[in-house]
């Protein structure tokens, strides 16, 4: 270990450094939510008539649910008429053509969060959408994607040049009525990433969105779809960070994948939205759909996640196994410290014949924080040699913290393997005393022992994520041993 | 809601029949626990508690409490096949203690085993300080139904410091078509004392509603090995709950047997203190169309406690089975050990299981694990039995007996150990099984 005394310091001292506020010139809509609130987004997108019926449709449907309270979780009321349902960087014109054209402000705001959107310096190639707010304001690789007949763009603009492609496959998974947060998401989302690949391609790249809140009292609520046809293959990996602000603020997003015959998609999150301080105040409110759905027979879908963020998780990605031997992987770190709050796991439903699943969940409780597993494995009559293991870890660091698991499952086919572990530990003294005794700090070992912990999930994510998965629990970790 | 109103009718015309009707207090509990159940009735799918399991038919099939003791139809010598030979014995009879079939013979003259409706007017003291004590009727609808229309049950009381030799049976039969039997239960085990004691639930080939919810204390370093084998009859409906309080260093064993009833729902909740230690086994055999739903919950309230859980299940034909279990570690109970594992055999392609195996835990220093599985016979068992000339039928036969008989050899009595086999033979997977290799 070559850091120096002072280096240490600094390491510790850094809280949550993706905090700042960007100063920008941004419009953003008064809060509250209304159908003309909705109209009014739906024609600041310019977005064709059956979106503004698909919203209001949801919108209708969303007044009449009451937000779900079955979770591990204390939520503190909220009020959906006081959060800003639009908000987004001033335009100069039509809206950027290309980079020289982006507000240079947002540029050097994605350099500082490290996420290269200059594509021209880049060497290794991952093209990136970002968005800021509710919009989004740079995709890079644009170019190289098309020639591979790849779509990748921001949702709205998808909307505009391909809506025919949105048309048949938005809602189709996560229907606009599937629950209180998808149905406001599907009332006013704003943006996200859509993604098509097309019959027998294999991406050239790996796809990646970053998730940026930067304006105060707004909402962000973004859609991501990405469909992949018979024998592609893609790698898609998620980002979010937000300013530390001292009140909550919401993010409730939904994402769908669509997965046709042989199609594969990976799916990595990273995410670090602002936990709070560490008295509990302020912090990201996240709730979040996921679900893909297999329609193709020996498709694949993995998901991997690293929660280290937001005050409150809320979030079940899930897999629907329709064809034939197809397969749902569910990868997963989740860590609490201080005051946060996650109620996280999968879903996975067996339709078809000779599906497999795997779910491998490691959650990590520090602090006054509560961790909660919650997942469902369902094997219908129909999934014959349906295959399934979970395996849920916990550790728990500090005694005012602690650690739940709420698995379901639901077996009605007798040729199906069915097979749940789970284990609640500490971080036993005897392996801190073998790291000390070999000259780490006790926070290096805890990071360390911690690491290991996690590592089946890690060894799932890409190479780049990996690395900043691993800083990214080290730091939130700090503060939390002796 | 035509149900709920025609059990609270009955209610009103049962009321001035249950027994104590000169203790206020009881009075007032059953009052109280007959305005909790009016407000909610029978518990809903909604309920999380009770989300694999519908109760509805209860409420359409509108059960009818017997307002006086009526044995006229017992057929004695085959309520003679349930009754444990060297035991001490109390029979209720649709709902009501049966003194001719019953037998104290033995019975130290500290002990106390008699039917509640008896210590109701020999002992009130001693019911008053436990009733309702291990469990509220606040817990679910069903408690609160039985708290108010409890008719009798039975009441042990072993003093400090005595083992009792002779186990003690409770024979629970109902005879007549669409009665109810309500039963509550009190076992009490002093300091350092230890008892076995045997819950036995049958019934003639009738429809007809058990609920019986028995309140166990085990007090500090006594122990109680408590065994339930449910063999109701394929029509009867089965609520059966066992609250259980245990106090420090003591230790509480429960050997659980569904084998009966249509649709059976079992609770076993117990609460642990200081270094005491908890062993639940459970046993679930399903066939034709039976739903059997076993529920624990084990509290882990103080440090040191030890909980150790197995649940078996076997399930055939249209059968479902459903296991759901808690272990809850508190802020304090430091150095908590517990393991809970549920293993299911599905043999058919319309059985069902559903399993929900849960962690609440809030302490760091614990190990807890559990572990849950959902399969069926491995072919390479079957493969191996097979290869040294046993036939497939056999083979499989081998195996299902031998997952579900794990549990059976755990049954010390022998007696008792003999009868849960002979259930578990009757209801066995194929009809014809072949006893050689017994």
């Amino acid at each position: 270990m070559s850091t120096s005394a002072q280096e240490i310091e600094n390491l510790i001292a850094q809280d949550y450094k993706q905090g700042f506020v960007t100063e920008i010139e941004v419009e953003t809509f008064p809060p509250g939510l209304d159908e003309e609130v909705i109209a009014k987004l739906s024609k600041i997108k310019n977005e064709p008539d059956f979106m503004l019926e698909y919203r209001l449709k949801a919108f209708r449907h969303w007044q009449t649910m009451k937000e779900p309270n079955w979770a591990q979780l204390n939520i503190e009321p909220i009020d959906y008429q006081s959060i800003s349902y639009y908000s987004a960087p001033k335009k100069k014109g039509d809206g950027p053509q290309s980079l020289d054209e982006v507000d240079p402000e947002l540029l050097e705001t994605y350099k500082k969060l490290g996420i290269p959107l200059d594509e021209q310096e880049r060497l290794a190639g991952v093209a990136v959408d970002a968005v800021f707010d509710s919009v989004s304001v740079a995709t890079t690789f644009k170019g190289k994607l098309k020639d591979a007949g790849v779509i990748f763009c921001p949702i709205s603009e998808a909307l505009q040049e391909h809506p025919e492609l949105v048309k048949q496959y938005l809602g189709t998974v996560v229907p606009e009525t599937d629950n209180f947060f998808a149905a406001l998401n599907a009332a006013v989302f704003t943006d996200g990433s859509f993604v098509y690949i097309p019959k027998g391609v294999r991406c050239p790249m790996e796809l990646s969105t970053y998730f940026r809140i930067n304006a105060a009292n707004t909402g962000q609520f973004e859609r991501t779809l990405i469909i992949a046809d018979a024998d592609s293959h893609v790698s898609y990996l998620e980002g979010c960070t937000a300013p530390m602000r001292d009140e909550n603020q919401l993010h409730a997003a939904v994402v769908e994948l669509v997965l046709m015959d042989n199609a594969e998609i990976k799916y990595s999150t990273v995410q670090n939205w602002y936990p709070g301080d560490e008295n509990g105040v302020g912090g990201i409110y996240n709730f979040v759909t996921k679900r893909a759905e297999c329609r193709g027979h020996n498709s694949k879908v993995s998901w991997t996640q690293v929660e280290t963020g937001s005050a409150i998780t809320w979030k079940y990605p899930s897999c629907v196994l329709l064809g034939d031997n197809s397969i749902g992987e569910f990868y997963s770190v989740a860590l609490t410290n201080n005051y946060q709050q996650a109620d996280t796991g999968t879903k996975m439903i067996h339709i078809g014949k000779n599906t497999r699943s795997t779910i491998i969940s490691k959650g990590i409780s520090a602090g006054k924080a509560q961790n909660t597993y919650r997942g469902l494995v369902k094997v219908g009559k129909g999934a014959e040699n349906a295959r399934n293991y979970t395996q849920c870890d916990s550790l728990l660091v500090g005694d005012k913290c602690g650690a739940h698991t709420f698995p379901y499952i639901e077996v009605k086919q007798p040729s199906a393997q069915v097979e749940h572990e789970a284990t609640t530990s500490k971080i036993s003294e005897d392996q801190l005393f073998f790291c000390q005794q070999r000259g780490l700090s006790a926070e290096d070992a805890v990071s360390m022992i911690v690491n290991g912990f996690c590592k089946e999930v890690f060894k799932e994510l890409p190479m780049e994520f990996a690395v900043e998965a691993q800083a990214l629990l080290g730091i939130s970790l700090e503060g939390s041993v002796g | 809601m035509v149900g709920l109103q025609k059990y609270k009718a009955d209610y009103q015309q049962l009321i001035a029949e249950l027994p104590g009707q000169s203790l206020n207090w009881l009075q007032q509990l059953r009052a109280d626990a007959y305005a909790a159940f009016s407000e909610t009735g029978f518990p809903s799918l909604r309920e999380e508690e009770w989300r694999y399991t519908n109760v509805s038919a209860i409420e359409k099939k509108l059960f009818s409490p017997l307002v006086s003791a009526d044995n006229s139809t017992l057929d004695a010598a085959w309520l003679d096949t349930y009754a444990l030979k060297d035991a001490i014995r109390i029979v209720i009879v649709n709902g009501r203690f049966c003194k001719e079939h019953s037998s104290l013979e033995g019975l130290p003259a500290a002990v106390t085993v008699s039917s509640m409706a008896d210590a109701l007017e020999q002992k009130p003291q001693l019911v008053e300080q436990y009733l309702a004590q291990a469990v509220g009727h606040d817990k679910h609808s069903f408690v609160a139904f039985n708290t108010a229309w409890f008719s009798d049950g039975l009441l042990v009381h072993v003093p400090a410091q005595l083992v009792l030799e002779q186990p003690i049976q409770l024979l629970h039969v109902v005879t007549q078509a669409d009665y109810l039997a309500t039963s509550r239960n009190i076992v009490v085990v002093e300091e350092m004392a230890q008892a076995e004691v045997i819950e036995t639930f049958v019934g003639e080939s009738n429809a007809y509603l058990t609920a019986s919810v028995t309140e166990v204390f085990v007090e500090e370093n006594a122990e109680l090995i408590l065994y339930k084998m449910q063999s109701e009859s394929d029509k009867a409906y089965h609520f059966g709950g066992t609250y259980v309080k245990q106090a420090r260093h003591s230790r509480f064993k429960h050997h659980n047997f569904a084998f009966g009833s249509l649709l059976a729902r079992n609770d076993v909740h117990t609460d642990l203190d200081v270094a005491s230690e908890c062993d639940l086994n459970g046993l679930y055999l399903g066939i034709k169309r039976q739903h059997i739903d076993n529920h624990t919950r084990i509290n882990h309230l103080q440090p040191h406690a030890i909980s150790r859980e197995l649940y078996k299940g076997v399930l055939n034909q249209r059968a479902r089975g459903v296991f759901q279990g808690l272990v809850f570690v508190a802020e304090d109970a430091q150095k908590t050990d517990s393991t809970m594992n549920n293993r299911n055999l599905l043999l058919s392609a319309d059985a069902e299981a559903d399993a929900k195996p849960q962690l609440e835990i809030y302490a760091d220093d614990v190990k807890c694990a559990h572990g849950v599985t959902v399969g069926q016979l491995e072919d390479k068992s079957i493969f191996y039995l097979k290869s040294r000339g046993l036939d497939e039928e056999t083979a499989r036969n081998v195996l299902t007996f031998a997952f579900a008989n794990e549990m059976v050899e755990k049954v010390a009595l022998k007696d008792l150990h003999a009868m849960v086999l002979d259930q578990l033979l009757q209801r066995f997977p194929q009809e014809h099984v072949d006893k050689e290799w017994l």
